[in-house]
């Protein structure tokens, strides 16, 4: 009799197993993670002793079930595998399917079923003795080998056999570190900084400013699809559009040219801060990198920093070269929306010659003929907030 | 509030005379008309007629034909890759994208492409032009009016001279701009025109390339062998049948839509404000396109508060938007500010009088109120 052999995927996860009494939790959050990024998609979802394993979906689907896992922030790893019976003669079945025909390997079981008649030891011994024998070609490896055949026996009376292990996303699962406030522009940079600070299991909204008419809706679409792009990671966001349009215009009249994104960068920290505390967001994060232009000075940031008076300000790129942060836009499949030509606000009343190093004190007092508090209640009056699936 | 649409050289609102009259061939009449039985014969035959239609507005039947396509750009393309194979094409500066990019694609394959000059209002220069000609000529094509600032080419006399020049070139125009809006009848020198459906009461997914009945031409698609080979997919007959009822319509009124809309040209000459625009269409453009700058400002941020009130202009090709600036402006020799603050106002046969008075108050005060902004 043949058994149907059924297509399993493996999921094994990061740094979970290091939690003590918080374990289940993070192992709830981690498994309502994994669900709803498989929604949609016929699939079950089994937790047997320290892993995940997603079985009872259509085999053509298992390429696009592994690419929505693998973004699901704690996933260490994954592997396609088979389901078979736990017998020795239906696994060896398996094996034959999946072994290579020359090269090094090795035989590796887990037996979790104790009632089984080898113990791991005999199986690997059984199985690669097989496999010796039939192909003259392989030769085993057991420090270094090319390929690793995985046998893994269940106690429910089945058997997984699998070969080869994807690289999952990494991090601690979404949800479990709190929220953040990301302020996202069209750039590279931002995406990735919200990206690395979801990754430590932080849950994300985003804040985009515009200036339309100076900027146009193709801008905001693009962000809009930054926006979906790290939602694939997150399990959703909000994204908050406010226009800036206003406080550039009347930057632009009362100050010095030169101050403008000084000014301006501190009107959006205070939008985003007025958002955290809408919204129980408990932190700011930027992309800003030191010294990549002229506002992400220590000077600048002092500046920006000096009107968040309740939330810290997390600037994950703050170390990074741009080829880096570049690197990382591309692995996550934000860089080529980041690179789309359309201006953010930053670009519009661009100054000459900016200040690279502003002073405080110069700044406030530049400020002050400003009506700041009205700006912020008018951009805050024309922001609306979209949720992102 | 209505909107009022000024951007008819981006694309027209369909024509639902014309709609109604095609829907028969979306509904019942929906057969392949190259199957054999009845039914397809019956649409085959509408769609032969609908060709004819076409073809006698501008050129006779005896010397001309057409082939459909998808689009403008696709008809250029077919005319440029078949054409300009060998030797060297010849162009403009003033020309649409889909010759443009088309030209820069040859050039990687090896054919030299050579570009006229063209004079402050877009026209091409006609002496630099005929001296680009040579015996390598394989191609050469200018546009019948630029849609950047309707400048019109005196193409049938540039053709024959080309011809005079060199015998075995062909010639080709891209007349999307001029088909149904300014009075022409192809000659003899003009070997290929392109048309487009949707820039007079058309709908997208129609277009011709008019082809001189001694010239070949090659496929750009290969397959089933519709429109004699050269252009193989099954027929579009709701988009054709609904183009050559518009075409017939639009033809009907030309000369006096001709002399209306050049009436409304001349009231937004006169109505912008000279502060704040420059005038950059010729006197002789065609009075469909009006090209203006409002120089020092951007031609976008102006036409997203013009939007905000109601009046929807373009900024020079909406084809070529993602360029910050208009290549065809800078041909003409306008510094890059001018370039940056193009709006293109187009008009339309149903645009009225009341429309453009509401326009220019709506376009004067946002480029005032523009300037005094960013001032």
């Amino acid at each position: 009799m043949r058994e149907q052999a059924e297509k399993v995927i493996i999921v094994r996860y990061c740094e979970i197993h290091l939690k003590g009494k918080n374990r289940g939790y993070f192992e709830q959050v981690f498994m309502n993670n994994l669900e709803k990024s498989l929604s949609g998609i016929r699939h079950e979802i089994r937790r047997p002793s320290g892993r995940y394993v997603i079985e009872n979906f259509d085999s053509d689907r298992t390429e696009e079930i592994c690419e929505r896992v693998r973004k699901v922030f704690g996933v260490h790893t994954l592997s396609v595998g088979t389901k078979v019976d736990a017998d020795l003669e239906a696994i060896w079945r398996e094996i034959q399917n999946i072994a290579p025909e020359s090269g090094s390997f090795k035989v590796e079981t887990n037996r979790a079923d104790k009632h089984f008649p080898l113990n791991s030891m005999q199986i690997n011994a059984e199985i690669g003795g097989r496999l010796l024998s039939e192909r003259p070609s392989l030769r085993v490896d057991v420090h270094d080998p090319d390929t690793i055949l995985h046998i893994d026996i269940r106690e429910n009376g089945s058997a997984l056999v699998f070969e080869g292990i994807v690289k999952g996303a990494g991090g601690m699962p979404v949800g479990t570190a709190g929220k953040g406030m990301l302020l996202l522009s069209g750039g590279i940079d931002s995406p990735v900084a919200g990206y690395m600070i979801a990754k430590r299991g932080m849950k994300l909204e985003c804040v985009h400013f515009h200036s339309y008419p100076y900027t146009n809706m193709q801008a905001r679409e693009k962000v809009e699809e930054l926006a979906r792009i790290l939602a694939d990671y997150t399990g959703g966001l909000v994204l908050h559009v406010v226009s800036v349009t206003h406080i550039q215009e009347e930057i632009h009249k009362n100050c010095p040219a030169e101050m403008m994104i000084t000014l301006l960068r501190r009107f959006m920290m205070r939008i985003a801060e007025r958002l955290c505390a809408d919204t129980g967001a408990q932190c700011i994060i930027t992309g800003e990198s030191l010294g990549q232009v002229a506002s992400q000075t220590i000077e600048g940031m002092t500046s920006s920093n000096a009107v968040i008076k309740h939330v810290p300000v997390l600037r994950p790129l703050v170390g990074f070269d741009k080829t880096e942060i570049i690197e990382r836009a591309r692995e996550i499949g934000t860089f080529e929306t980041s690179i789309l030509p359309y201006e953010d606000c930053c670009t519009v009343f661009l100054p000459k010659h900016p200040l690279i190093r502003p002073k405080l004190e110069k700044i406030e007092v530049a400020e002050a003929a400003l009506d700041v508090q009205g700006l912020l209640d008018e951009a805050f009056s024309s922001a609306e907030h979209i949720a992102i699936e | 509030m209505t909107m009022i649409y000024l951007d008819n050289a981006a694309t027209t609102r369909p024509d639902s005379d014309a709609v109604r009259e095609a829907l028969y061939y979306l509904e019942d009449g929906f057969y392949n008309p190259s199957a054999l039985y009845k039914e397809s014969f019956a649409v085959h035959r509408a769609l032969e007629a609908a060709r004819k239609n076409i073809i006698s507005q501008i050129a006779d039947p005896q010397k001309f034909t057409l082939l459909f396509t998808s689009c403008g750009s696709e008809a250029d393309n077919q005319a440029l890759f078949s054409c300009a194979r060998r030797g060297n094409f010849v162009t403009t500066e003033g020309e649409h994208a889909a010759i443009y990019n088309a030209a820069l694609e040859i050039a990687r394959r090896g054919v030299e492409v050579r570009y006229a000059k063209l004079d402050p209002y877009g026209c091409a220069d006609e002496a630099d032009l005929l001296q680009l000609v040579d015996e390598n000529t394989s191609l050469v094509s200018v546009i019948h009016v630029g849609n950047e600032t309707g400048a019109v080419n005196d193409i049938a006399n540039i053709a024959k001279k080309v011809k005079a020049k060199n015998p075995r070139a062909y010639f080709h125009s891209d007349g999307v701009q001029a088909f149904g809006k300014i009075p022409f009848r192809l000659t003899n020198d003009i070997d290929f025109y392109s048309v487009s459906a949707h820039k007079i009461g058309g709908v997208r997914g129609a277009g011709a390339l008019f082809r001189n009945k001694n010239k070949n031409l090659f496929p750009l698609i290969y397959g089933g062998g519709q429109e004699g080979g050269l252009r193989s997919g099954t027929e579009n007959t709701f988009a054709i049948m609904q183009f050559a009822a518009a075409t017939k319509k639009k033809f009907a009124a030309l000369s006096e839509d001709l002399s209306r809309v050049g009436i409304l040209n001349r009231r937004f000459r006169q109505g912008l404000d000279e502060k704040i625009f420059t005038v950059l269409s010729g006197e002789c453009a065609s009075p469909y396109i009006l090209s203006v700058s409002a120089k020092g400002l951007r031609g976008e941020v102006l036409q997203h508060m013009i939007d905000d009130c109601g009046v929807v202009v373009g900024t020079g090709s909406a084809c070529s938007s993602k360029n910050r600036y208009s290549r065809v402006i800078l041909a003409c020799g306008a510094d890059e500010r001018t370039a940056d603050g193009v709006l293109r106002i187009s008009f339309s046969s149903q645009t009225t009088e009341q429309e453009c008075e509401e326009a220019i108050r709506v376009i004067n005060d946002c480029g005032n109120r523009l300037a005094e902004r960013t001032k």
